[in-house]
């Protein structure tokens, strides 16, 4: 991180909506490097988050025609940690199902329980929500 | 985005060699997929799979690898993945997927030389 690079302190929050396709979500990789660096994360943590932030908007449109809805991010800077939430919103159950679908899912998970130090999923009235959060300082991966 | 993704298919020996550069993400695995794909119907039952010049690979593109190595072995082969950027090393590590694929950090150690 650079002198002239403008801290992120703990309390500040970023929302990030974009269409729920899967091409733009290289969208909210590119802005959870940009927080990351910002809020104190070292290379090697803002690169598990980047990653991380990746696998927890796969798992959030996971089983869901996501043609018409939209994805949020909401990046949170807390104390010692980052939090980040990931929503979709306005879209249908069901929509195209991809080769490997569930063996990726599968590797999501793993991603997640071996890069962050919390995260979990949960879907009601046609929206999923996703969540995880990463302690700053902590390499256990 | 570091650099842009690219697939080169070329030969080394007897092997067919799957050379992948820049990101394999969802939006570039059914890229990867259909390449692999094409390459076995071909013939080609092992396969080196060279992503020493991937900046980023997320679990899409690591369940398209899975499968692939999946239709190799039905027929006798093997994907050989060559990397060597401790950062994709590690995506494997976690995954437990250097248990199940053979993973070397050149083009010679795979025997694709």
């Amino acid at each position: 991180m650079t002198d002239s690079m403008e801290k992120l302190a703990a309390g500040d929050r970023i929302e990030l909506t974009f269409p729920a396709r899967g091409d733009l979500i290289v969208l909210a990789r590119l802005v959870t490097s940009a927080i990351s660096a910002r809020a104190g994360f070292d290379i090697e943590e803002l690169e598990d988050l980047r990653l991380a932030v990746g696998e927890l908007c796969l798992l959030t449109l996971q089983g869901h025609d996501s043609r018409y809805g939209d994805l949020r991010l909401e990046l949170s800077v807390l104390d010692d940690a980052i939090g980040v939430q990931c929503t979709l919103e306005h879209a249908a159950p069901g929509g195209e199902t991809q080769p490997d679908e569930d063996e990726s899912a599968f590797l999501s998970q793993q991603i997640l329980d071996a890069l962050v130090d919390e995260h979990g999923r949960e879907s009601q009235d046609g929206s999923v929500r996703t969540w995880l959060r990463k302690r700053r300082g902590v390499h256990d991966a | 985005m570091d650099q842009e993704f690219q697939i080169e298919e070329k030969t080394a020996g007897t092997l067919p060699v799957v050379a992948v550069s820049g990101e394999i993400d969802v939006a570039t695995a059914p890229q990867l997929r259909e390449c692999l794909h094409r390459v076995i119907a071909d013939g080609g039952s092992t396969i080196v799979l060279d992503i020493l010049g991937v900046t980023f690979l997320d679990s899409t593109a690591l369940g398209v690898l899975v499968g692939a190595l999946k239709r190799c072995r039905e027929l006798g082969g093997d994907l050989h993945i060559v990397a060597a950027d401790p950062r994709i090393v590690k995506i494997f590590e976690i995954t437990g997927l250097t248990n199940v694929f053979t993973i070397t950090d050149s083009l010679q150690a795979a025997g694709a030389s």
